[in-house]
């Protein structure tokens, strides 16, 4: 089972690899011929949804096969996962390695999910590298598959307190990725997305991430309550998770603050995110009661 | 007095004026007590206030996860303070003194964090009041007429013309509502009709709902940190029984205590043996282990360490034992190359240390199966011992008069003890946190006004919607608009 898991493991790096160079070419040509067709029109066009906009077959197929290889890649990630979980006997979560694969698999699910809802393939190009760069992380730390240490022996808390995690983590990275294109847009990047749109996309990644942070935050204190006594111990890790959360929490307020509104609240989604990195990895420098990941 | 005069940031008049809403402030107070009264309503309801003091609290948590946070009971206790700072100076060199003196290394207790909690809960509770007879009356009486100047401005607008007369187009137009779960009132003047239509009408009250919660939360730890108690340090050797104190009657007996480890060395489960007591009748008895602990009435017991322990007994002079407990090792000490605990004698006014080698140190004076033993006068402060001796297992010793035997080593169970009757208000507002979000975020309210109005070539039907910056709202808002056209085309074209 754990060979099967390596297996799966590996097709999902080759294919997100894949998916992001069809990407890239997809992204490009449409860009191109945007830009072609801007100058032809005589003048500076914003355009809105990929779909709204007429390309040759040749970009679109490009796209599609991205997308194809994509959903393909996740499937892989779910199949690595499930053959992890059965071959170990507990929810692929108890160690960097796991983490990692299931982080990637969260981010690569939510993109997904907001591509179909808003056809921006160019947000795949920030968002599929990061959950490569987590799979290529993955691939250098080791994977042993060992029992469960007494504090993390809670299945059910286990599962559920890290599967909202990595949903939330997934949205964050999307909203960073649509934030990112925002500031490129602001700052003069032609042939992007409308800002519009880019700000809608951010906002609706927060609004499913933010609940979800929150719900984070709270299994971590039922358990903490349940396997150390106290639901709250500023543990380097939790007030981590309380940072990232503030920083969202503001953001929401922002985007309603005259002043803050736009660039500023865009600014705070790339915190956002820098904060969601430093939680994720904060176990490997800050220890603490959360010193599960199997590297020390 | 003061009277509350509530900004109509939700209700129609307003937006035409201003389509944007700003933030919450809004509306003033008018007030006769005094200026500043209303100038810190203002600062306190307003959302940007909020959002400082948020990311003020947020860079106080970037501070506590980057610096080494003393540890609790530490800060009391001025010497070991002392000996604490002492220890982290190499790390932070020249700015260990500012950085104690700003409270950096206890953040979490730190004048500003308290100071900024203290006005983030104020805030939380002015825009709660701030808001509340607004979202009240929108949910419960919401302006359902709108003039026509509100159809020129409205973000969202469409005008539709129809063949018929208001009456029969009405009808369509309620109809299109229902078919997307639209509540609807309508009501009539003269020949013409407006629709009001709304959708989860209660939900914003969901962000009340979280933001109290947040407030909540913070008594909880109030209430706990006030009324509870948590002891880090209960150690119990095996096969003794020590009480819990702090006025609970407790008592607890450890039958046994095993930590077990997987062949790669990782550890694999610890389990205590419990029996609790309480005045003196027996009251729970449990198996507790780390993510299972043992709970009594509001007191619960976790394991959380363990260690060596020494048995030893204590005769006089007469043969009367004075002490025969288990000695919990807590304590290391040269390097952590030997363990130590100790124990008092109360009526003879005497402390003593019981040191061994830790476990696989090899102390070239204390051997394997034997301890020291320090006899102090309890108070002396860290001074000479009246005696010090090395004894065997089993060999009776004399040392100030008594007799001292240690018996034979054991194992202790390291429990925290905890009550906190804060933690019932915790839980609860979590939940109203998340019941709270969930119904903002996914059940979004939404409002859209309709007026019928004679036209050209019949009626003509107006509609209109202000949005909160929500951003799915537009298309939901063109959907119902492009139904409503075409259900009021086939309409005209009888």
């Amino acid at each position: 089972m754990l060979k099967m898991s390596e297996y799966s493991f590996i097709a999902a790096i080759l294919s997100v690899a894949l998916a992001i160079v069809f990407y890239a070419v997809a992204v490009v040509s449409v860009r191109v011929q945007r830009g072609r067709a801007a100058v032809a029109a005589g003048g500076a066009a914003t355009f809105d949804g990929g779909t709204s906009v007429a390309v040759t077959s040749g970009s679109s197929t490009f796209g599609t096969y991205g997308t194809l290889v994509a959903w393909l890649s996740f499937a892989f990630l779910l199949a690595s996962l499930t053959f992890r979980t059965i071959a170990t006997g507990h929810g692929p979560f108890a160690n960097m390695y796991e983490f990692s694969i299931s982080f990637a698999t969260g981010i690569i699910g939510v993109y997904l999910f907001f591509e179909r809802r808003y056809h921006q393939r160019i947000l795949g190009l920030i968002v599929l590298p990061i959950a490569l760069l987590m799979l290529l992380y993955a691939t250098t730390i080791p994977a042993t598959a060992d029992p469960l240490v007494p504090a993390l022996q809670n299945n059910l808390l286990l599962t559920v307190h890290v599967a909202v995690a990595i949903v939330a983590y997934g949205t964050f990275s999307v909203s960073f990725a649509a934030a990112v294109l925002y500031l490129l847009q602001s700052y003069g990047v032609p042939r992007l997305p409308r800002a519009e749109l880019l700000d809608e996309i951010s906002y609706r990644a927060v609004v499913i991430g933010f609940p979800f942070m929150t719900l984070v935050i709270i299994l971590g204190a039922v358990w903490a309550n349940v396997a150390w006594g106290s639901y709250w111990s500023w543990d380097p890790k939790e007030t981590a998770s309380l940072v990232t959360w503030l920083i969202y929490g503001a953001y929401l307020h922002a985007r309603v603050v005259r002043g803050w509104r736009g660039n500023r609240a865009a600014w705070l989604l790339v915190v956002g995110f820098g904060a969601t990195l430093f939680t994720y990895f904060g176990n490997l420098f800050f220890g603490g009661l959360h010193s599960y990941s199997g590297l020390n | 007095m003061s009277q509350l005069s509530v900004p109509t940031s939700t209700t129609a008049k307003r937006r035409t004026v201003d389509p944007e809403p700003t933030e919450g402030t809004g509306g003033g107070l008018t007030i006769d007590v005094s200026e500043v009264g209303e100038r810190l309503w203002r600062i306190f309801t307003s959302m940007r206030t909020a959002l400082i003091l948020m990311l003020g609290l947020a860079i106080l948590g970037l501070i506590g996860t980057l610096l080494v946070q003393v540890p609790a009971g530490v800060q009391s206790d001025p010497q070991a303070y002392t000996a604490w700072l002492d220890t982290v100076r190499p790390k932070y060199g020249g700015w260990t003194t500012p950085m104690e003196m700003l409270q950096f290394f206890s953040i979490f207790s730190s004048i500003w964090f308290k100071g900024i909690i203290v006005l983030l809960t104020t805030s939380i509770l002015a825009c709660s009041v701030n808001r509340f007879r607004g979202l009240w009356k929108t949910a419960v009486r919401p302006r359902t007429r709108m003039t026509a100047v509100f159809f020129d401005r409205a973000p969202h607008s469409a005008t539709i013309d129809v063949a018929v007369a208001a009456d029969v187009a009405v009808t369509d137009v309620t109809r299109t509502f229902k078919s997307h779960h639209y509540r609807t009132v309508v009501e009539r003047d003269g020949d013409e009709v407006s629709v009001y239509a709304d959708r989860f009408r209660w939900a914003p009250f969901g962000t009340l709902m979280a933001h109290i919660s947040l407030v909540l939360i913070l008594v909880g730890a109030l209430v706990g940190s006030t009324w509870g108690f948590k002891n880090t340090e209960f150690a119990v050797p095996v096969g003794s029984t020590v009480p819990v104190g702090n006025g609970t009657g407790l008592s607890v007996m450890a039958k046994s205590f095993n930590d077990s480890y997987y062949a790669n060395g990782a550890p694999s489960d610890y389990v205590a043996d419990l029996v609790l007591y309480k005045d003196g009748q027996q009251v729970a008895a449990q198996a507790v282990r780390v993510n299972e602990p043992l709970g009594y009435g509001d007191v619960t017991f976790y394991q959380a360490f363990f260690g060596a322990a020494t048995d030893v007994s204590v005769k006089d002079a007469s043969g009367a034992t004075l002490y025969s407990q288990g000695v919990p090792l807590l304590y290391t000490a040269d390097n952590g190359t030997r363990r130590v605990g100790q124990f008092l004698l109360p009526q003879q006014g005497l402390t003593v240390l019981v040191v061994s080698a830790a476990s696989g140190e090899i102390d070239p004076a204390i051997k394997p199966g034997m301890v020291q033993l320090e006899v102090y006068k309890t108070g002396a402060g860290g001074g000479q011992p009246i005696d010090t001796q090395i004894v065997s297992q089993g060999k009776p010793i004399q040392m100030a008069g008594l007799t001292f035997t240690f018996d034979r080593e054991r194992q202790f169970t390291g429990l925290m003890v905890a009550k906190d009757p804060g933690v019932i208000f915790v839980f609860g507002g979590a939940l109203l946190l998340v019941v709270g979000l969930f119904l903002v975020f996914f059940f979004p309210s939404r409002r859209i006004w309709t007026r019928i109005v004679p036209g050209p070539s019949g009626s003509e039907v107006r509609v209109g919607a202000t949005t909160r910056h929500d951003a799915t709202f537009g298309p939901d808002f063109q959907k119902i608009v492009g139904e409503m056209e075409l259900s009021l085309a086939g309409k005209s074209g009888n």
